[in-house]
């Protein structure tokens, strides 16, 4: 049921797109986002999610896209069906088919960036946009123990059944409340891991030197100059058409009800 | 003066009822290979902390006596300027690995310190020539077994230059044969490049024979120190429940009987000639 937050999570392929700089990327992402923000009506909207396809596949993640997509039908059918029922618009439906157009589009932006960035890469990209390099390491470690966690949780789970816990019987409330026995474990577990993380990272010297230096810089070759200039333009574009254009009347169709 | 070299040293841990070290006194030459053994609670790791200045900064508590690594007293030196003097090992590998990859991994400690870029990179190449970790460069620390993992984190050590490494019980959570591997690559270091080293290890039996001094803690005190053969042929030994060599045991129960072999057998093959050396005579 989550498989639709797969397209949110780094994959490793050799493409045009995974080799841009991140930050260039990042200018993209923000761009289409903002696009996808600013119309409202169908065609428009249509064009954007379009105009993504040949990014994604580019990056060799169409495939991997569609699917996640897939996943996600549900939830847009939950939207379509609730908005067109409970909106108070004048076309109640079409409203809503464009608001869940607007979602895959955000959704399909962010995950351009999210699909193409290893987490290594957006932590190099936000200390070099000047972020503090201990909360751009606090994120990669965030990543990197995710997995370790995971696993922890198994065990604990495992322990928990072997001594006769059941966890996974009974109403909501109960199900619930059987979260206890395994978090509070857990918890514990993960402060003592913590501490001793702690002890190997200061033994190799962790903010020892005001002036950390990084075997590899990231850098913006003219590939990346031209993204982000594309990018600006199509933002400023886009925003002028938004509040000084008014769009041509097919742009702006609606279905009937 | 000695390389590391603990003056009448005790400690204890903020809010601990008994002392994890009492008047510890012992010096650690260059070039030496020190294993350091004893039973569970005997202060070994508290010693092992020690050495790098983790005790007294990081793990607050009471103190008496001095510290000295290289000449500097760990009570005014931080853990990271003794860094690139004292690398540590730890016993659980994942919580060593930081990082997402192998490469970033080994850079890290560098790094840190502020070396620049280019001697980074060397440094790396160098680390991962040296412990064979060509395969495993771009992997997640998930993706390891125990035994990479642990070799990979022993590498990030390595990389800051240290001249002693110091390593608790580097192979608790390793199979037999990972175990051999990382202890291996320990005794390469100490013979081809003269570095030394401070082991504390249970296995006896895979380390007495490349250690040049073993000694034996119980109840935060020293009890014996001295070279493999002598400390471990002592009655106390046994008596603290070591993990002595089978070997050595075998030569102590044919003392019992009365066959005196000419000197201190470490392993099987050592035993086999000197019992052949005895029958001949």
């Amino acid at each position: 049921m989550m498989s639709f937050l797969e397209v949110f999570q780094y994959t490793r392929q050799d493409s045009a797109v995974h080799n841009l700089d991140p930050r260039s990327k990042m200018m993209l992402a923000f761009t289409l986002a903002v696009i996808s923000l600013l119309f409202l009506n169908i065609i428009p909207l249509m064009i954007i999610l379009m105009a993504m396809l040949p990014l994604l596949a580019a990056a060799k993640s169409l495939r991997r896209w569609a699917r996640s997509m897939k996943g996600m039908s549900y939830l847009l059918l939950f939207i379509i069906i609730f908005n067109t029922l409970l909106s108070t618009v004048s076309n109640p439906f079409s409203h809503s088919i464009a608001l869940a157009i607007r979602l895959l589009a955000l959704m399909t932006s962010f995950s351009i960036f999210f699909l193409t960035v290893h987490p290594d890469q957006l932590a190099q990209a936000l200390i070099q946009m000047r972020v503090r390099f201990e909360f751009a390491f606090a994120m990669s470690m965030a990543m990197r123990y995710v997995p370790t966690l995971g696993q922890e949780a198994y065990a604990i789970m495992d322990a928990q059944k072997a001594r006769g816990v059941e966890l996974d019987k009974g109403n909501v409330l109960k199900r619930i409340r059987n979260i206890v026995p395994i978090i509070v474990p857990l918890i514990i577990v993960s402060i003592r891991r913590a501490l001793s993380v702690a002890e190997s990272m200061e033994s190799r010297g962790f903010g020892a030197s005001e002036n950390r230096t990084y075997m590899e810089l990231l850098r913006f070759r003219r590939r990346d100059w031209a993204v982000l200039f594309v990018s600006i333009l199509l933002l400023v574009g886009s925003i002028y058409t938004r509040l000084f254009v008014t769009l041509p009347i097919w742009m702006l169709f609606q279905l009937p009800f | 003066m000695a390389l590391v070299e603990f003056a009448d040293f005790s400690f204890k841990y903020l809010g601990a009822d008994s002392l994890a070290l009492r008047k510890v006194s012992a010096s650690v030459n260059e070039g030496e290979y020190v294993v350091i053994t004893g039973p569970s609670g005997c202060g070994k790791t508290t010693l092992c902390r020690t050495a790098n200045g983790l005790v007294p900064h990081f793990h607050r508590g009471y103190i008496a006596g001095n510290v000295f690594i290289d000449g500097q007293n760990t009570r005014d030196a931080t853990v990271a300027k003794l860094a690139s003097t004292v690398g540590l090992v730890f016993q659980n590998p994942a919580n060593q690995l930081v990082t997402l990859n192998v490469e970033k991994e080994l850079a890290f400690g560098p790094e840190n310190l502020g070396v620049v870029p280019e001697e980074v990179r060397q440094r790396v190449e160098e680390i991962i020539d040296l412990l064979n970790l060509e395969h495993l460069r771009e992997k997640h620390p998930h993706e390891m077994s125990g035994g990479e993992q642990q070799r990979v984190a022993m590498g990030a050590t390595l990389a800051l230059k240290p001249k002693v490494l110091v390593a608790d019980e580097p192979t608790s959570n390793l199979d037999p044969r990972s175990a051999e591997l990382i202890l291996d690559i320990i005794a390469n270091l100490n013979k081809r490049n003269g570095m030394t080293v401070i082991l504390v290890e249970h296995r006896l039996d895979l380390v007495a024979k490349d250690a040049s001094r073993i000694i034996l803690m119980d109840k935060g005190q020293i009890i014996a120190d001295g070279i493999p053969r002598d400390v471990l042929s002592m009655d106390i030994s046994s008596e603290i429940g070591v993990g002595i060599p089978k070997a050595t045991q075998v030569y102590k129960r044919l003392q019992a009987k009365g066959i005196e072999l000419s000197r201190v057998p470490l392993t099987g093959e050592e035993l086999a000639l000197l019992v052949g050396e005895a029958k001949r005579r």
